[in-house]
This record gives C-alpha cells, structure tokens and sequence, in this order.
C-alpha cells in the first residue's frame, strides 16, 4: 500500500533521535529525557508523545494493540490504531497475548505481559513534583538530589484529613530505589504490576516532551508509609460480564433511576475469560 | 571543660558590586552558644547571614565548620547538594515573615513532617507525634495540627515556623529577626518560648535584629555592625552595659526609656 508517508510518519532522522532517547531513559529507569518532540496529526493530550516513542521503534513484524482504558474499542484506541495501521501497514490486534508492542493509555492489561513485548505508555504530566513544586528548574534539582520530601509531605496530608492516601490513579512510583515516577494516569490497581514486569515500559509525553523507560525486572515501589503501607483497590462486585473478580472494574450507571453495574475495564480479559469459562 | 567550636569565620567579605555589603568579619562560634548581630538598617548584617547560610557566595573569606559526622569542612566549597542537605536538616533558618519559610498550602503538621521527611522518617505516626510535641513545645494548641498557616495569626505562623525548624533537632538556627513586624506583647511571649527552649535543647543560634531587647534577653555574644564592618564584639552584656565604640554607645542611649 503507498502512503504518501514514511514508514510509521516519522522521518527516519527523528526516529533515530527518539531511539537515542529512549536508549538513555532505559540506561537511567525512571529519569525523564528531554526529546525534541515532533507535532504529531492530532492535538497534545490525545497520545502524541507515545506515538512518537511507538512510530520509532515499531518494526514491520510487530503486531500492535492500542487501548485506551483497557478498552480497544474506544475513539483514541482505534484512531492510533488506525493510523498505524496506515503508515506502517502492519497488523493490529485486541489480544493481549498476541501483541509484541502494547500502546495504552490509563491501564495496564489484566494479563501479565512477557519478556518479548514492550508496552509504552501515553504520559499527559511526566513530572510527578509538578502541583507540588511548580518552578521545572526546582524539581529537575530535587530529582537530582534525591530530595523527594515533598512527595511523602502529600501522602501525610490525605492520611491526615482523610484517614488513608485517598489518590487512586496516577499514585507516584520509586524506580530502581532512585527516581520518584509518574506512573501515568493508570489506577493504584495496577501499579503491583509495574514491578519486576518482564516487558519493557517506555513512556512518552508528547506536550512536555519527555521520555522515560522503566526496564525489565526492574524494582518499582509505591510510595508508602511503614504504618500505613499502599494498597489496591477491591470491590465488593463482580464482573457483571464475565463474572471476574480478580479484575480492575468499571461502574457503570446503566438506568436513569441509578441502578449500577460493574464490568470489566480490560475488555480482551473480560472477553477472554467469558470465553474460558463458556 | 572542652566546648567545641562549630564555626570558624575567617575575613569574610562579600561586595555588591562596588558596594560592600560586609567586610573582614571574623568570629568564631561555639557549640551552645547564641550570637547575636545587631546594627543599623544597611550595616550589612543582614548580608552576613545569607552569606553564613549559603544564600549567597561571598566574594572573600573563609568559613570553616565542624559537623557532628565528618570533622571540619570548608563551607564555601561544599558541593551545592551538601548545603541544601545542611539547609534542610542539620541547619535551618528562621525567616523574619514566616510565610519565607512555612509552606502555606499544607497543613501545620506537613510543614512539620516536611522537615522531618528530609531526614526520611517514613513513619506517619511518629511525624504526627513529633508534630504534636513541637507544637506543644512552641506552645501551640496541638489540636490544630491539621490548620492551613494562613489561619493562624502573625504569631502563631511565627511560632509554627520555629517548631518546623526545631524539630529535626539541628546543629545550628539562623534566625533573621524573629520577632520583627509582631506586636510587643507578642513579641514578649515568642522571645520567651524561645529562652525556654534553647536552653532545654541545647541549639546553638545567630540571630540577626536591630532589637537590642532582644539580644539582651537571649544572646551570650554580640557582633555589632556599622557600615559592613564589625565595630564591637563582646559578651552581651559586657558590649551593652559599657560600649567601647561611639556606634555603640548610641545605640544603646538610643532606646526609648519609656
């Protein structure tokens, strides 16, 4: 098929830049390259930058999966997808297990991910000193220094006014006993899995222009404190769908009197395990 | 009895330009002591201590200082990580306003915890304790742990601030003056909570005012500055009961005998 593009959009000069990039954030897991972010066809905030860290080291054997929420059919999925699947004319997929590179946006799939896949991750805000300390010269020294005081100072405050760390999703990360991470908008859930995973995890913020890697077997703590150590989120339903309880759940208002249902937020695992069990 | 001196200042000098802000000041400063530096608006005290602190890079000198772990060590050529770890822990300065040095979008008992995190305790209970014992120690009502500063009054955010930096126990308080834009009878009550607890503690101080009745109630040694030079030096009481120096001798005639 003639695209009238380079293979996966970006010129090769570009790729070969962010690969250096993302080289370096594997070499130092958790700290965040500057990059010189190109404009993608599609407004920051909708997964720029990790289609940039996707179009350069996407092959022509990888088979892609996009999910956005855990979800591969929704808009900004299937658009990545789509386009992809345009400049670079390869194949897609839904399945977790068939996939060798995983594009997401807000999860991390249910089904633990392997040694020959990567997994890259749409970054909105890659600094997670940000609302805390909003000057970059600041943070960039306080990373430096390892003077992360200020992060522990906010987990203190929500145990202090509401009993427990009440932050749910984008819950700050230590990588490799070094550099505090944001570990994108992902939920606490899933956080468990981004320790010691066996895939590589790149991650890309496309307004900020910043790349960050968390390799293989790396060890990724969630920030705690000794008497009130992290912990997941459980509920107390269902999958209404495939009957899982092992998964991250959506709440869903299906009537307009409120009547609530929980389903699955991955929606290969919910699809596979109904498979399974059918 | 063998007191141990924590620092050595040895000519220091710092020029704004072609202005001086303090010139050859030497003194040294031992362990337990409150030294106290007085002078006139622009006498370049306040200089000196930023110049003490790590604010600013003087343009000549020597500081030497001696720190519980690790012997003597020239100040000014620590790398700018060793200061800020000094700042944040083993040092702290006591701002004249203390909105400088809290940080008023946490709770009292954060900006307690934050200083204390910097020594990483990552133990929630032991920071809310501490913080309740500071609070109670400045005289504070430790029920109001969880009060943004900005709903304290003047005094109290001064207070708070005094138990933020107290709390990690450090080796050294800059305090830049304490008590300054407070009302007298506030003012009172601070210098006492103050006297009370170095004493208790053990801290070793310089404090920077133009507060004579400050440096009365609670210095041992005083520095008293003219033009950015030291003019006089002595035990407090020895320098403001019989000034040598015709500096001096006015301000001491100089307060208001009400």
């Amino acid at each position: 098929m003639k695209t009238g593009f380079n293979f996966a959009y970006l010129d090769e000069a570009t790729k070969r830049m962010i690969r250096r990039k993302i080289l370096k954030a594997v070499c130092i897991p958790g700290y965040q390259c500057p990059f010189g972010g190109r404009e993608m066809p599609l407004a920051y905030g909708w997964g720029t930058g990790g289609m940039q860290v996707t179009a350069s080291i996407i092959g022509k054997q990888d088979i892609l999966k996009v999910i956005d929420q855990g979800a591969d059919d929704t808009t900004n999925a299937v658009s990545i997808k789509n386009f992809f699947k345009r400049v670079c004319n390869i194949m897609t997929t839904d399945r977790t297990t068939e996939a060798s590179l995983i594009q997401t946006r807000h999860r991390i799939p249910e089904t633990t991910l392997n040694k020959d896949q990567i997994i890259v991750y749409q970054v909105p805000q890659p600094e997670p000193l940000r609302k805390l300390e909003p000057k970059e010269k600041e943070t960039r020294k306080l990373h430096a220094y390892k003077e992360y005081a200020l992060m522990h100072v906010k987990l203190y405050e929500e145990i202090s006014q509401f009993g427990s760390v009440i932050k749910t999703w984008a819950y700050p990360v230590e990588t490799n006993n070094r550099y505090i991470t944001d570990p994108t908008p992902i939920p606490k859930f899933d956080n468990p899995k981004m320790n010691n995973m066996e895939a590589l995890q790149l991650f890309g913020a496309g307004r900020e222009k910043r790349i960050y890697a968390i390799p293989p077997y790396t060890k990724v703590k969630s920030l705690d404190f000794d008497d009130h150590p992290f912990e997941i989120q459980t509920w107390d339903e269902c999958c209404s769908i495939c009957g899982s309880t092992k998964s991250y759940l959506d709440e869903i208002i299906i009537n307009n009197e409120g009547k609530k249902n929980f389903i699955c937020s991955d929606t290969d695992f919910c699809k596979s395990n109904l498979e399974k069990n059918k | 009895m063998n007191i141990k001196k924590i620092m050595h200042v040895e000519n220091l000098t710092h020029f704004y330009g072609n202005q001086i802000g303090c010139k050859g000041i030497n003194f040294d400063l031992y362990k337990g002591e409150i030294l106290g530096i007085v002078g006139e608006s622009g006498s370049g005290k306040s200089t000196l201590l930023k110049c003490l602190s790590g604010e600013i890079s003087p343009s000549a000198g020597k500081i030497n200082i001696s720190l519980d772990q690790g012997g003597v060590k020239d100040f000014l050529s620590l790398p700018e990580q060793e200061k800020r770890q000094l700042m944040r822990s083993m040092w702290g300065i006591v701002h004249q306003n203390p909105r400088d040095g809290l940080n008023l979008r946490i709770s009292a008992g954060g900006n307690i915890a934050e200083r204390l995190l910097n020594v990483s305790e990552k133990n929630y209970s032991f920071l809310r304790n501490t913080g309740k014992y500071w609070m109670e120690k400045t005289e504070m009502d430790s029920d109001r742990i969880d009060e943004f500063p900005l709903s304290f009054s003047g005094g109290m955010q001064q207070r708070l601030q005094i138990s933020k930096i107290l709390s990690s126990n450090p080796q050294i308080v800059f305090m830049d003056e304490p008590t300054g834009g407070l009302d007298v009878s506030v003012q009172a009550k601070i210098l006492d909570t103050i006297k009370s607890i170095v004493r208790d503690i053990n801290v070793t101080m310089i404090i920077v005012t133009h507060d004579l009745a400050v440096v009365r109630f609670l210095t041992d040694k005083l520095l008293v500055m003219k033009d950015g030079i030291v003019v006089e030096t002595g035990l407090t009481d020895r320098v403001l009961d019989d000034p040598q120096h015709s500096y001096t001798q006015l301000l001491t005639s100089s307060i208001l005998q009400v």
